[in-house]
Order: C-alpha cells, then structure tokens, then sequence
C-alpha cells in the first residue's frame, strides 16, 4: 500500500524523489514551491496530522532544510511522511502552511527564533523562547555558543567581588 | 519534643520555628524537578523534616532551583524570589545552577545562579537523588542554627550590585526595585 502511495506520488508531482525506509517511512524530496499542494493531497488521503515542522542547518551545502512530519490520526496505517526541502541558507525565505495545518504556528516561529527563517504569510514572528537578541540566529551552526556564552555570562562579576 | 533541644527552644523560637518548618515553593525549572514529586509524595515523605510544598511564593521560605536555569526562568525566578516573605533559603539543585553543569556552552542558559540572587546551599549532581535533598535540608537546619543562611540579608545589602547583574544579562527590569537603591554621584 505504502509502495503504491509512493508512486502516485511520483507520478502526480514533478521534481520529487521519494523512498521508503523501515517500511514505516515514507521520505519526500522536493521543492519548496510544491509543499503547499503536497501538503494537501496528503491531508486530503487523511494524514490529517502534521506531527512537526523542524530545521537542519546544512552549512557545506549553504542550504537549510527544512523537514515537515505527518502522521495519521483515522488511518491503520503506522506510516510517518518526511517530507524534505532545502531552501537558501542567504536567504531563508518560505510560505507559511498555516492554512493548510493550523498547528503550525509555533513550530514556524520557533524556526524563525533559532534558525532566522522568514515564514512569508504568517501572522505573528515574534519572540517565542528567547529574551536576548542575537546577531546570528543561535541555532546555526556557525554561531560560536562557547564564545559567545563566555562573552556574556563570564562577563558578569560575583556579588562581593566586584571592585 | 527531643529534650535536649529544649534550651534551643527557649533561646530562639522563631529560628526554631523558620528551622522545622520550611515551606517549599513549588517551582519547577529543570530536569530536577522530577525528583520533587517523590520527595513529597508517600515514599520519601518529605513532611517528616518539615518540609512541605506550597502553591504561592507568598507562603513559602525554602526555594528550591531544580535545574538548569534559561534567562526567561531567572526573569520569573527574580520575581518568585523577590516576593517571598523574609526569612528565605535558596537551595541550588543539581549542577546546573552552580556551574552551568552539562549546559555550560550554551547560549542561553546562565551559569551562575549565585550573580543573580544570593543561594543559601547547593546540592551537588546531576540529579541528586531524593536522599540528596534531605542530607541538604539537615544541613540547612545546621546553617539556620548557627545564623549562616542569611542570603536574604546578603540580598538586601548587596541588593545595588544584584540588580546590576539581573539587568545587565536581562536588559531593563520592568519591575520596580525591591529596595531603595541609593545613587551615586
Ligand atoms: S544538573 Fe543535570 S538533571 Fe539537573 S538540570 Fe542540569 S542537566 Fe538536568
């Protein structure tokens, strides 16, 4: 069953790779223009659940990918579709999918906060879990943490041995 | 009552009292948390030494920082601390409040929780186990027998300079002084 899905899934979408692995995964490459309508032909075959939306910093590629996660909730099917976009890592720029899965929203705004990746369409970027502001987005991988936390947090004296 | 204790008693009441009646404010910051819920619970029992957890910082003298410390949780830290009534203990618990433990590259968790508000006594490991927190309370007691934990006044001396550290890793407080902060010219 899953094999079949993959195919028509091949044969509806163009510019798409896709394999099975552990029989329970089904991985999806594609381009980013295409998401929105992937996204919907699966919630339309009921994967009606977006378990998550993460982010990989590929720094040797100069990409970001971006990695969406469905599962399904009425199906008696274990199977999870990974689905895979590397977008520019200059230039992080991508449609929300708010309105195709609501639940979305923090996971784009926390993408936003760690990883600078502008979510065109979504209603509010703001702040999620950081209080400070920083130059590169601290989830990147060329962010220097021990650098930077020594900077910071060593920078502030001990109460009582301060001159 | 222990009879030898009777002179203690008539000596200091209220220390006696503040000593066998610590009420933990329940407040969970990291992985360490994990290990309250039995403490209190029927199978270590805390309320044997005393100790009970209560809901508001308003009722509450023992503070217990369980966990790795982000700078959102120090900002409500700060606050807890701030609105609990004198006297009040701090206990840092786990590695990470000492010494920022296994988080001690990462960006966004503070190292040393002693720069922000003063900490009575710390309980080593990551995580102590439950037996950790009573040997910490028994020293606790010692240190409220011999007028050793007393952060809180440290805290209202010193309070210039612990504000100066809360702000200048928080950026401005946007809560008033707890107290008067004489300028310098
Ligand atoms: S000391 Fe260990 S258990 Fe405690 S908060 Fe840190 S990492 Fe978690």
């Amino acid at each position: 069953m899953n094999k079949e899905l993959l195919t028509e899934i091949l044969a509806t979408f163009k510019k798409t790779q896709g394999y099975i692995e552990k029989d329970n995964r089904l991985f999806i490459e594609t381009k980013k223009e295409i998401v929105p309508a992937l996204l919907k032909y699966f919630k339309d075959k009921s994967f009606d659940r977006l378990a998550m939306v993460s982010c990989v910093d590929r720094i040797n590629e100069n990409k970001l990918e971006i990695i969406y996660i469905l599962t399904s909730f009425c199906l008696d099917n274990p199977l999870n579709i990974i689905l895979k976009i590397k977008i520019s890592r200059n230039e992080p720029e991508l449609d929300t999918v708010i309105p195709i899965f609501e639940n979305a929203e923090p996971y784009e705004r926390e993408i936003h906060e760690l990883f600078g990746v502008d979510f065109i369409g979504h209603p509010r970027l703001t702040p999620l879990f950081l209080e400070r502001e920083y130059e590169i987005p601290p989830f990147r991988k060329d962010f220097d943490m021990r650098k930077y936390s020594e900077e910071l947090f060593d920078s502030v004296p001990f109460v009582g041995d301060e001159k | 009552m222990d009879r030898n204790k009777i002179s203690k008693w008539l000596k200091g009441p209220a220390k006696m009292g503040h000593k066998y009646s610590l009420s933990a404010i329940y407040f969970c910051t990291g992985c360490g948390i994990i290990e309250v819920p039995p403490v209190i619970t029927a199978r270590w029992d805390a309320e044997r030494f005393g100790v009970i957890p209560v809901a508001s910082p308003r009722q509450a003298n023992l503070f217990l920082i369980t966990g790795y410390v982000s700078l959102k949780t120090l900002k409500a830290i700060i606050r807890t601390y701030e609105q609990m009534p004198d006297p009040k203990y701090v206990v840092g618990f786990g590695s990470c409040p000492i010494n920022g433990g296994m988080y001690w590259d990462s960006y966004n968790t503070i190292k040393h929780l002693d720069k922000y508000i003063p900490v009575d006594g710390w309980i080593a490991g990551c995580m102590p186990r439950p037996e950790a927190i009573f040997i910490g309370v028994t020293h606790l007691w010692t240190l409220i027998d011999k007028d050793m934990a007393k952060g809180y006044v440290k805290y209202r001396e010193k309070y210039e300079s612990y504000r100066k550290n809360q702000e200048q890793i928080l950026g401005k407080l946007e809560w008033k002084p707890l107290y008067p902060i004489r300028r310098r010219k």
